[in-house]
């Protein structure tokens, strides 16, 4: 009886789980592993025979200076995570005060994050135009005598993509630690006031080691979100000028649907999975130095 | 996310803080504003500095080109919500299913299994473009709608999402119904899903909000024009007119708008599924 019981138990759960698990089968489980095995073949798209070439494209990857370009350019990309983190602490505990249009402000700040997209793409990348945009015009008008490039010069075009992506992630990160603010306790802080702390200590050494668990969370998402982005740096430069913003999402992409290198484009696919295994591993070690649970 | 008590760390100069903070949020705007602004005007007046907020010549002449033509952003949208809507009530439903598989049958293998859906979230959607691509090819769905509809009913994230509040369910009102002979189908229909209906229409709406700014997929698997969806409709016309600013701002209009007016709806939705996904995942 009770075996049965168990064994009806364990049934049901395989047909709740299986219709999801199916797909996760054929869209995640299948291609991760067939993508693993074309690693190590030659596959081009114009050539159907795949041969077996064993390290070779993972040797080539070692020799190939476009793909540490491109890892040197998520580095530089994945800057903008922590500003926008920061910045979204700083404003979600400003607006965990008592002012007003509270509602409509985190409405408009949180706005460019659902409204992610070639669009806002698009938008940006007129706006950063350096002889006329709107950008450069302020500046100039401010004094600035030789305003950036933005995604015109080699040099700036990362930095103008990080700043698409702190104003994109920004109201996220406002939200989630609003959230968090609310578990802080309101005695604590009490407490500390009439200790006579300044609202600058209470923020350095009680708020922010209160909510680190959620700047963990926010920087542990947030990287790999950032690694995997594609579509902003795609829709606005295509990764110029001249490769500047060529990150590995991308490269891979172009080795994939531009050269029809298939198997190279796999095995750079795996070197991003890679580093983002190991930002995540390091971030877990590295947590107990900071997070206070 | 309900505001219990004020953390007050600075004194309650409160107005000029609120006057600050909306100052802040216009700059956040700014390029939405600016994007409907230059729409709206003539070319010779779209770098006009200082910017002219409220143009001189008000003109809908170049929404009126993104509508129109034989490359109308009608098609694209009709497509995309295509696209969408059955994607968000696949996903939603699957996800709901298989989540109160994880979080209410012990069954063996579980933790494994949902061990197994965590390291998934882990691997970049680059590493499965060109698999896909390969089997997609094979099955005969490339370049067709079905490339993008049915790997979109699927979502790893919704199950997480999910699992996570049918977890919060105390277990007693499923013990009761047992008692009472019914089995988990019954719970799961009757007991379950009306619970937790906040929960799926947060999901709901943000897997919406995924399936509408998908711009990898269609860029990989759609080649054919009358297919695209409006990411992809609208990099084309773009594209396609690099001189033309003020057409290229009425286009980003076209495809920004939709999910400002789904937001403004499901703003309190929205918002609270991330912070309860995040913050107690």
């Amino acid at each position: 009886m009770h075996n049965n019981w168990m064994r009806r138990q364990r049934m049901l759960g395989y047909i709740f789980v299986g219709p999801n698990m199916l797909g996760v089968l054929l869209f995640f489980l299948i291609p991760a592993v067939y993508s693993f095995g074309l690693m190590f073949t030659d596959y081009k798209f114009m050539n159907p025979d795949m041969t077996f070439i064993g390290l070779d494209n993972i040797k080539r990857l070692m020799k190939d200076p476009l793909f540490f370009l491109s890892l040197r350019n998520t580095l530089i990309f994945l800057l903008a995570v922590p500003v926008s983190i920061v910045i979204g602490f700083i404003v979600a505990v400003i607006l965990n005060q008592k002012i007003y249009l509270k509602k409509l402000l985190r409405g408009l700040y949180f706005m460019p994050y659902i409204t992610s997209g070639v669009a806002v793409a698009f938008v940006w990348m007129l706006m950063f135009q350096p002889n006329q945009g709107p950008i450069n015009g302020f500046l100039r008008s401010i004094g600035v005598d030789n305003p950036p490039g933005w995604l015109s010069t080699t040099t700036s075009s990362m930095y103008a993509i990080d700043i698409i992506w702190i104003w994109f992630m920004l109201g996220y990160n406002m939200i989630i630690y609003l959230a968090a603010l609310q578990e802080v306790s309101s005695e604590l802080l009490e407490a500390a006031k009439i200790d006579g702390a300044r609202p600058l200590q209470i923020l350095r050494r009680i708020i922010w080691p209160l909510v680190s668990p959620t700047t963990f969370l926010l920087l542990v998402t947030g990287l790999i979100m950032a690694i995997k982005t594609f579509g902003i740096i795609q829709a606005t430069t295509q990764g110029g000028p001249g490769n500047s913003t060529t990150i590995l999402s991308l490269y891979v992409y172009q080795n994939a649907f531009r050269y029809y290198d298939m198997g190279y484009a796999a095995t750079v696919s795996w070197a991003l999975f890679a580093i983002i295994l190991l930002i995540t591993v390091l971030q877990w070690v590295g947590q107990k130095r900071w997070v206070h649970y | 996310m309900e505001v219990k008590k004020r953390l007050s760390i600075l004194q309650p100069g409160s107005l000029l803080i609120t006057v600050i903070m909306l100052a802040l949020a216009i700059v956040m705007i700014i390029p939405f504003l600016w994007m409907i602004s230059t729409s709206l005007k003539t070319p010779s007046e779209v770098f006009k500095y200082p910017i002219e907020w409220i143009p001189s010549n008000l003109t809908w002449e170049h929404h009126q080109k993104v509508w129109s033509g034989a490359k109308s952003f009608g098609t694209y949208y009709l497509n995309s919500l295509k696209i969408s809507i059955i994607g968000m009530v696949g996903a939603t439903f699957l996800s709901a299913f298989a989540a109160y598989g994880f979080a209410r049958i012990d069954f063996k293998g579980r933790n494994t299994l949902f061990l197994l859906y965590l390291s998934m979230m882990m691997i970049p959607p680059q590493v499965l473009f060109v698999p896909k691509f390969i089997m997609f090819e094979w099955a005969g769905i490339y370049n067709t709608h079905l490339a993008l509809i049915l790997p979109g009913l699927f979502t790893i994230f919704g199950v997480f999402m999910l699992r996570q509040f049918f977890l919060s369910i105390p277990n007693e009102i499923s013990e009761s119904a047992f008692i009472d002979g019914a089995g988990h189908f019954r719970i799961f229909f009757r007991l379950i899903l009306p619970l937790a209906k906040p929960a799926l229409a947060t999901l709901a709406i943000i897997d919406f909000s995924w399936q509408w700014n998908d711009y990898e997929n269609a860029l990989v698997f759609l080649i054919d024009e009358n297919l695209y969806t409006v990411p992809l409709g609208l990099q084309n016309f773009i594209l396609e007119n690099t001189v033309d600013y003020n057409g290229m701002m009425a286009a980003a209009s076209a495809g920004i708008i939709p999910m400002i007016i789904v937001f403004a709806i499901g703003q309190r939705y929205i918002i609270q599924g991330l912070t309860n996904s995040a913050v107690k995942g």
